[in-house]
């Protein structure tokens, strides 16, 4: 072989090696970049909480359709709003971009002795339509978060002006009801706005 | 030292009077990226978000913030612990000499509480003990981080 035929050999050789590796890039699953998820998804427990109306919240409650559920509370000033208005954002952005089924926004609050049904409406509805508020009986709750690993703690404090410690991770349910994949602080549009479409292509 | 101050009449103790207003760029103490967001329905309590720069060769401290249009103000930070959210009072804030220090959604912030009202437009008043640091006005203006 002539070396200007060696010299097209592995020009050609080299596009090829070249060709293979962006193919098959391309045809690899996107990948999870934030989000956990759960490999066995796990189904809700048995629980009874209310919405913003007075429903009756139960795990049946969520199947069909994918929610993003934060829990937190009506009273705390900076991580829930900025948390709750992250997942506005987000769903604003897959609506757009993505997906015409994005996941509903659903606040459980950690604070039930405040947080009234019309409180939890007002406060959810500020931060688009179709958001579902939900609180309720302490010992309900608690059944719940336990299940789901999400702790919750009244702090000590004077008169009314008490907070509440609080799990500040975004949990993914399934369209099955089922616990499928987890967010962890500190939140950003673009991690929801990624790994969403992903998480519910694969399901 | 103060870290709760209900409205009351500035004393300026200091020689220096560090008072400027945010527009001023080459003043002492400047702030910039002020938000200060609006509560949600049925809620009192807004927080405030700024970046505060420290033109001087001197650490400057804040004590105490106050605003006429809010029973009171604190300085509040939210902490991140094994994926927990706690917040706590910030008695007194650092900015190191020549430097800056942001307060920012999940971070420290401002918290504003017990409003005179509904305020729309908000005067904030930053001290160190009695020392009047800094005057901003701001509108409040609705969340969208």
């Amino acid at each position: 072989m002539s070396a200007r035929n060696l010299i097209i050999a592995i020009i050609l050789g080299s596009a090829l090696a070249a060709g293979i590796f962006v193919a098959a890039r391309l045809n690899q699953p996107a990948q999870l970049q934030h989000a956990f998820a759960v490999p066995a998804p796990q189904p809700l427990p048995a629980f009874t909480l209310a919405d913003q109306n007075g429903n009756a919240v139960t795990a049946d409650t969520f199947r069909g359709q994918w929610d993003m559920v934060f829990f937190g509370f009506t009273n705390c000033p900076d991580i829930c709003p900025t948390t709750l208005q992250i997942l506005a954002n987000a769903k604003r952005e897959l609506m757009d971009t993505h997906l015409q089924d994005s996941p509903r926004i659903v606040l459980v609050s950690v604070d039930p002795e405040r947080d009234t049904p019309d409180l939890m409406g007002r406060y959810v509805d500020y931060f688009g339509d179709g958001n579902l508020g939900v609180s309720g009986e302490l010992d309900e709750l608690t059944r719940f978060t336990k299940a789901l690993g999400i702790y919750f703690e009244k702090m000590p404090a004077d008169g009314e002006s008490y907070s509440v410690n609080h799990s500040a991770a975004v949990l993914i349910v399934n369209p099955q009801g089922e616990f499928s994949a987890l967010f962890s602080a500190p939140h950003d549009v673009a991690n929801f706005v990624h790994d969403l479409p992903i998480l519910m292509s694969a399901d | 030292m103060p870290t709760l101050r209900m409205r009351m009449p500035v004393f300026v103790l200091s020689g220096i009077l560090f008072a400027a207003c945010n527009g001023e760029s080459d003043a002492p103490l400047v702030a910039s990226d002020v938000v200060i967001s609006e509560p949600p329905p049925g809620r009192a309590m807004s927080a405030g978000y700024l970046t505060l720069r420290n033109n001087t060769d001197d650490v400057i401290r804040i004590s105490g913030v106050d605003s006429p249009q809010f029973g009171f103000v604190e300085i509040h930070e939210t902490r991140l612990d094994d994926g927990v959210a706690s917040m706590i009072l910030v008695p007194e804030l650092l900015i190191p000499a020549k430097s800056s220090v942001s307060l920012q959604p999940g971070g420290k912030h401002l918290m504003l509480m017990r409003p005179i009202g509904t305020p729309q437009n908000i005067s904030l008043s930053f001290y160190d003990d009695d020392i009047l640091l800094l005057n901003l006005q701001a509108a409040m203006t609705r969340r969208d981080n």
